[in-house]
């Protein structure tokens, strides 16, 4: 009986040790990193992949009360604002943020720390172009024989594809933003439902028949590191620096967690050297710490140069009615004119 | 004991559907609901539907009536092919999905890339409710015979026959086939969410955009309301629908050689998608998934679904018989019962996050929302056969002194036995293919085989592809077998 205690007492206190990390479904790290901090901490770690960076935080925020999670990571700076006001985060001031680049030091409050940081960025199939002019300026994807080899993100279900529907905001402005949608539309621009499918199905160097994609200015990188050898140059490369976007990752520890020791050492070893220096090639971002090192293959993912940054507060105020807006215009087909007279 | 059986059944729907639903419905009522009124887009959403539904409803008839026609003869196999056609039915929505997309997608089987058109959608809602439409005809179509041939002997020509008395003895039975697979189609979630694309979602994958994807409450319930309203529509006009008495017939001729053959050919191609899941499903991949540590390992997985349609049965049994007995005798509980059927899935389960938010962990709250949507398929498939017994059998019980429950128990209960095994049978495919609310309701450790097929459909790469594949086919084994255990082929639902 007492033995049997005993082993109920030890899976009780197995069960309380382990802590669940709410992840994007990109999410990746070197598996000897991981057991290494199991071994060091005594805690499980477990990490759940809750689909798009988005649909991952509306999981948490719907689930309020009675998180399904400890930890969450992977919200983006496009997505802070309903995270901050869901208020489903806990405040901690990891000792890792002194070394943190204090530009991505969003969140004053500290609910919200950055783990990475990058651009997503629109990528063309190098020897499909080989022949071919590529397009000079951004206006030109919207003439039709451009538009036609472009595939987007569903900006309603993708964070790659609202990122670069709010480039398109900061390049053309509130009122031309939609004009220029309507004419990527009437030229045949294609929509998937998120970033994979638009990659692996529709871009032209997975087979599909889209030679321009929207992806991230590391995945020219990328591909020559999975190339194992087949590449010495990248296959792809980055167009319009003007239309990338600056994306942050953010980690934060959910209210209602039943480990808040065990939450704030997986956020500050998230943010250790070790794990920072593994995140470019594992997830193809920039590390947030200033002291971490990058990898030699990141020298095909040089910053863009001009890219947009946009205030958080107006993507704040403004994400869902453009949203909405580019739904009516590039799905529905209404014309920009109607919706812009739609707004009050 | 049928008013206690209806309480039991109203305070149910109660607290798992009606308040929840409120809830909902609270949050959108106002500014937010006008606002989604407004707004083309949405319109040409439900239009979609209607289209959806009103096609795949007159594409599934125009297909079943031959058929029920060809069905009326003797042949051989006649039971094993009217077996096989209602398994789709039975089958959850990811696996006819997979199946598609394994024959007509971007890594087809055939090389033909339908993916995203309306063609497949269609295709797909046919392959779900054919079976279900042929049900509801064939009993009709054998009782055709005696009166056309009464109208030939009274001088009409067969074109006149088959106006005059074949078509409007045909016609209540045409209404509610045709009724159902609308109902069905309109309020589809699992075929256009993994098949449509984002040109043809219907008003129910919107529902879950909006909530999932932005958290949109006002125009989510805004379209809850519009989808309720108009399947509340249906489901009164197929309460209206009465067939006519059908004078006794029998099966006709047997059919030609030639005959069998062509039907067993058209049963083939029919059964194209599953063959094509099949043909691609790997052994290695049911073996990968088994442990799989990126994604939820089928062991796991397999568990919680036996375990949750095993729990959820025991709830939604009850129900079910308390709902049949209730609704004998009542009108106003026989509709308020089909309820829901009416509601989306979606819909319920994210209720259910509003509702009660303090029961967010809990089990009982899945287990509801599958009892919920499990009940109303095993009363629709006991309540005939209730009602056909006998009153006399029971009043003889009780002259001889048994008490209501011991009537019940001991005279009525066993005489519809085979229709409660069916309709549990049917109750049980539901909640193990059970997609929208699991959906909504998801937590890690209630993956069940429908998400983790959904969860690996969302990666990227040939792998998770074809662990989908494999677990599929595996979901659409266990339903079929489970399925025919518990009714045999007997099928009387529908």
């Amino acid at each position: 009986m007492l033995r049997l205690l005993a082993l109920l007492a030890l899976l009780a206190f197995g069960f309380a040790q382990e802590i669940t990390v709410l992840t994007h479904s990109s999410f990746s790290l070197d598996k000897g990193l991981i057991a290494r901090f199991e071994r060091e901490t005594g805690l499980r770690l477990r990490f759940l992949k809750g689909g798009d960076a988005g649909e991952t935080l509306n999981r948490a925020i719907l689930t309020k009360g009675a998180p399904i999670a400890d930890v969450i990571y992977g919200f983006d700076n496009t997505f802070l604002s309903r995270a901050l006001e869901a208020d489903i985060l806990l405040p901690y001031r990891s000792p890792e943020v002194r070394n943190l680049k204090a530009t991505l030091l969003l969140d004053p409050t500290f609910r919200a720390l950055p783990v990475d940081y990058g651009w997503v960025s629109l990528n063309y199939d190098r020897a499909y172009f080989k022949e071919r002019p590529l397009p000079k300026v951004p206006q030109d994807l919207a003439r039709p024989e451009y538009a036609r080899l472009l595939v987007v993100q569903n900006p309603a279900t993708s964070s790659p594809g609202l990122a670069f529907l709010m480039a398109t905001v900061a390049r053309f402005g509130e009122d031309g933003y939609l004009d220029f949608w309507a004419k990527l539309r009437d030229g045949g621009v294609r929509v998937a439902k998120g970033w994979s499918e638009a990659y692996y199905t529709h871009f032209t160097l997975y087979k599909g028949d889209r030679p321009l994609v929207v992806s991230y200015t590391t995945s020219p990188a990328a591909e020559v590191y999975y190339s194992e050898g087949k590449y010495q140059e990248p296959p792809t490369g980055n167009l319009f620096p003007e239309l990338a976007f600056f994306q942050v990752e953010f980690v934060g520890i959910l209210k209602g967690t039943k480990n808040l020791e065990g939450a704030r050492k997986v956020v500050d070893w998230l943010l250790s050297k070790p794990v920072q220096e593994n995140i470019p090639t594992e997830m193809w971002m920039y590390p947030a710490r200033r002291d971490a090192g990058l990898p030699e293959v990141f020298r095909f993912a040089p910053e863009p140069l001009g890219s947009v940054r946009m205030d958080p507060k107006a993507m704040a105020q403004h994400r869902e009615r453009w949203i909405e807006e580019w739904t009516k215009v590039v799905l529905q087909g209404q014309s920009p004119e109607a919706v812009r007279k739609g707004r009050r | 004991m049928a008013r206690l059986a209806g309480l039991l059944v109203l305070l149910f729907l109660g607290l798992a559907l009606f308040y929840p639903l409120g809830r909902i419905l609270a949050l959108g009522v106002g500014e937010g609901f006008a606002r989604a009124l407004a707004n083309p887009y949405y319109w040409g959403r439900y239009l979609w539907s209607l289209e959806y539904g009103l096609l795949s409803a007159l594409l599934t008839l125009s297909l079943a009536l031959p058929l029920a026609f060809l069905f009326r003869r003797r042949f051989p196999l006649r039971e094993a092919f009217l077996a096989l056609s209602t398994l789709p039915f039975v089958l959850p929505t990811p696996v006819v999905a997979l199946g598609f997309l394994a024959l007509l997608g971007p890594r087809g089987f055939l090389g033909v890339d339908l993916y995203g058109t309306k063609a497949l959608l269609l295709l797909a809602a046919v392959f779900y409710n054919l079976g279900l439409a042929l049900r509801i005809l064939l009993p009709v179509a054998v009782h055709l015979a005696e009166p056309m041939r009464a109208a030939r002997v009274l001088g009409a020509t067969p074109f006149r026959a088959l106006l005059r008395v074949g078509l409007p003895l045909l016609l209540p039975a045409l209404g509610s086939a045709g009724l159902l697979v609308f109902l069905y189609t309109f309020s589809a979630f699992g075929v256009p969410l993994l098949l449509g694309g984002p040109r043809y979602a219907t008003l129910e994958v919107e529902v879950y955009t909006l909530l999932a994807y932005r958290l949109a409450f006002p125009e989510a319930s805004a379209l809850m309301l519009l989808e309720i309203l108009t399947l509340g529509l249906a489901v009164l006009l197929y309460l209206r629908l009465r067939p006519y008495p059908l004078p006794p017939g029998g099966l006709g001729p047997g059919l030609s050689w030639a005959g069998t053959v062509g039907l067993a050919a058209f049963f083939l191609l029919f059964f194209a998608p599953l063959g094509a899941l099949l043909l691609q499903a790997h052994p290695g991949a049911l073996a990968s998934a088994w442990a799989s540590e990126d994604f939820t390992p089928l062991s796991l997985a397999l568990g919680n679904s036996l375990r949750f349609t095993l729990l959820a049965l025991l709830l939604a049994f009850p129900l079910g018989v308390a709902y049949a007995v209730a609704a004998r005798g009542s009108r106003l509980m026989d509709l308020l019962g089909l309820f829901p059927l009416m509601v989306s899935p979606v819909a319920v389960g994210l209720g259910y996050l509003l509702a009660y938010p303090s029961l967010r962990g809990s089990l009982g709250l899945l287990l509801g929302a599958y009892a919920l949507l499990a009940y109303p398929l095993l009363a629709r498939a006991l309540l005939p056969a209730l009602k056909s017994l006998p009153p006399s059998l029971l009043w003889a019980a009780r002259v001889l002194g048994a008490t209501p429950l011991r009537a019940f128990l001991r005279v009525e209960l066993p005489l519809v036995l085979p229709a409660l095994t069916s309709g549990l049978a049917l109750a049980l495919a539901a909640i193990l293919g059970e997609f929208g609310a699991s959906l909504v309701l998801w937590r890690p450790e209630w993956t069940t085989l429908t998400l983790a097929i959904y969860e690996r459909l969302g990666r990227p790469g040939e792998a998770p592809f074809r662990e989908a594949l494999a677990l599929a086919f595996l979901l659409a084994l266990l339903s079929a077998l489970l399925f025919y255990l518990l009714d045999r082929g007997r099928g009387r639902w529908g």
